[in-house]
């Protein structure tokens, strides 16, 4: 679920905002491993830091410039901060 | 940021094209030096690296920052070790060199799909491990093969293992895509792979 009911999307779409990103959520036109995840319960999310960046995926001459691939490291330091801190959930205890 | 002298380069740009050049190309994709790779960084970050064979030649390489509360279940960073193959010809960089062009642009197979975020997930462990910064849940980064071919090698068999339950996983993330404006896109679903022979007899 992408709403604030789910503790998941709201600590990532919470450290986005944080993070003045603006988010575009979809459903992946292809398939990964995701599928096996949420296929054994699991919540997953599929994300690629690489905005400003064409889809060249699979393609000839792809290519990721420097400074997205180093605002990508500062971008999983502020969502890994807010998910491994999510507080115990009502589902775990 | 962006530097044209390679003596200056960010540590985390020499990381990541380093890793852009060991060759985990389909269909014969070098594994080896990968995992070799993951140790080496496991060994300088200080966490512990798990190895579990899925079937001869597959192995999924899992490296570990525990967390202060470790009955919690933990964030699971997920991201494939293999490539799809290339047609070299038209290709403007060899895309196993990972040259980074004099504005900055890093040309590689694997540039976005999906190395990126190998690296990605390592420094940021790194850093923030450095800052001396600790969470309450555990933190596993799992490095699959054979994604491009389906992952039945890999994380279809990984998801059955007892040491993928022991990871006691809560929340996932693994690969999206490009956006070209000044969004990111993130994906909560995927569509279902469903192939079709078609078999024409010309009638």
């Amino acid at each position: 679920p992408t709403d604030d009911s789910d503790p998941w999307w709201a600590a990532f779409s919470g450290a986005c905002k944080a993070m003045n990103l603006t988010l575009e959520p979809e459903i992946f036109p292809a398939a990964t491993d995701s599928r096996f995840i949420r296929a054994v319960g699991i919540p997953a999310l599929g994300f690629s830091p690489m905005n400003r960046t064409p889809v060249l995926l699979h393609d000839h001459n792809e290519r990721l410039h420097e400074d997205i691939f180093l605002r990508g490291v500062d971008i999983y330091t502020g969502l890994l901060s807010a998910l491994a801190s999510v507080p115990t959930l009502p589902s775990e205890s | 940021m962006t530097t044209k002298d390679p003596e200056s380069e960010h540590p985390s740009v020499t990381l990541f094209r380093q890793y852009l050049r060991i060759c985990t190309v389909q269909p014969n994709p070098d594994y080896g030096g990968a995992i070799t790779f993951l140790e080496e960084r496991a060994r300088q970050l200080g966490l512990s690296c798990q190895k579990i064979e899925v079937v001869p030649g597959f192995v999924i390489t899992v490296l570990t920052w525990p967390g202060t509360n470790p009955s919690l279940p933990s964030i699971l960073l997920n991201s494939h070790t293999d490539v799809v193959p290339v047609f070299k010809e038209h290709w403007h960089h060899d895309p196993f060199e990972a040259f980074k062009d004099s504005e900055g642009y890093i040309y590689a197979r694997g540039s976005q799909d999906m190395k990126s975020v190998s690296i990605q997930y390592l420094e940021a462990v790194r850093r923030l491990k450095s800052e001396g910064h600790r969470f309450p849940r555990t933190i596993h980064m799992t490095f699959v093969p054979d994604e491009e071919v389906g992952g039945h090698k890999g994380m279809e068999l990984f998801v059955k293992r007892p040491e993928f339950q022991a990871l006691r996983a809560g929340f996932v993330l693994d690969e999206g895509l490009a956006n070209p404006t000044d969004a990111f896109t993130v994906f909560y679903s995927e569509r279902s792979p469903w192939w079709v022979q078609v078999t024409s007899t010309g009638k």
